[in-house]
């Protein structure tokens, strides 16, 4: 069968996950993939992780996104260094 | 005072849920705000960083009017992405914003809560997907955002790269399955 996924598909959906490192300090980073997507690429992973955030809201019981989640968990962390 | 007042207050006494409730209303809000912001930073890592922010600073604002902590998050949002496509683009100045706007946006129409039909619909399409795409979009709902996609790559024994494949076949048959009962992707945005 013919892979219809593109090696662009790949690269935006690599953006779209809600997954993000942090650096020394402890801040969010950008996703390394982002810095080798096209202007208008970025456009269409912004449009994507939206669509994705939705889904994920619609998806979960208590209505959070993963990147709520991750926000969240976060925050929770932190918590406990406090 | 509106329910995402009473939110922010919770969280400003310390009330996680009080947080999770508030960051459930306003995150689309938030990124809907940065579309302008797009081409020039990663608008997940602003909407993330942001709302820690918000978290820390929390009982140090003193906040009032209607939904004073939307139109205060918006402003910390769009000031952190101004900073960094600054930042990443050497102070060269961006072009003047056309979407902004001192109103925030609506709040979105669906919360709360969830919606029961549309999450058993979505369920029941995810189960429906072929095996690998779903073991891939159930590996990236389950691991929420806390992991990156190597290892939940690696859990399910595949390369990233066929894991990314299957994460792009999985949306596309999920959103033909919730099409073909008549719900639209794009309306849930």
């Amino acid at each position: 069968m013919a892979n219809p996924e593109s090696g662009r598909d790949i690269l935006i959906e690599r953006v779209a996950t809600a997954f993000r490192e942090r650096d020394a300090e402890g801040r969010v980073v950008a996703s390394p993939a982002w810095w080798d997507l096209a202007p208008e690429d970025r456009e269409v992973t912004f449009d994507l992780q939206l669509l994705s955030r939705c889904l994920e809201r619609a998806a979960d019981p208590k209505g959070l996104s993963t990147t709520a989640r991750a926000v969240l968990a976060r925050v929770k962390e932190v918590g406990r260094l406090e | 005072m509106s329910e995402l007042d009473d939110d922010f207050r919770r969280a400003q006494s310390g009330d996680p849920m009080g947080f999770e409730d508030w960051v459930r209303k306003v995150e689309l809000p938030l990124r809907k705000g940065l579309r302008s912001f797009a081409r020039h930073v990663d608008v997940e890592a602003i909407v993330q960083e942001s709302l820690l922010r918000l978290w820390v600073l929390r009982s140090t604002l003193s906040l009032k009017g209607e939904n004073a902590s939307l139109r205060y998050a918006l402003t910390v949002v769009r000031n952190l992405a101004l900073q960094e496509a600054k930042r990443l683009q050497r102070f060269v100045p961006l072009p003047e914003d056309p979407d902004y706007s001192p109103d925030p946006p609506a709040l979105p129409r669906s919360d709360p809560p969830p919606d029961p039909i549309l999450r058993s619909a979505i369920s029941d399409c995810i189960a429906r997907l072929p095996a690998q795409p779903r073991n891939a979009l159930v590996a990236r709902l389950e691991g929420g955002g806390a992991e990156p996609d190597r290892a939940l790559a690696a859990r399910l024994h595949m390369r990233v790269n066929t894991f990314l494949q299957n994460v792009v076949r999985a949306r596309r048959h999920l959103t033909e399955c919730l099409e073909s009962r008549g719900i639209s992707i794009m309306e849930m945005m």
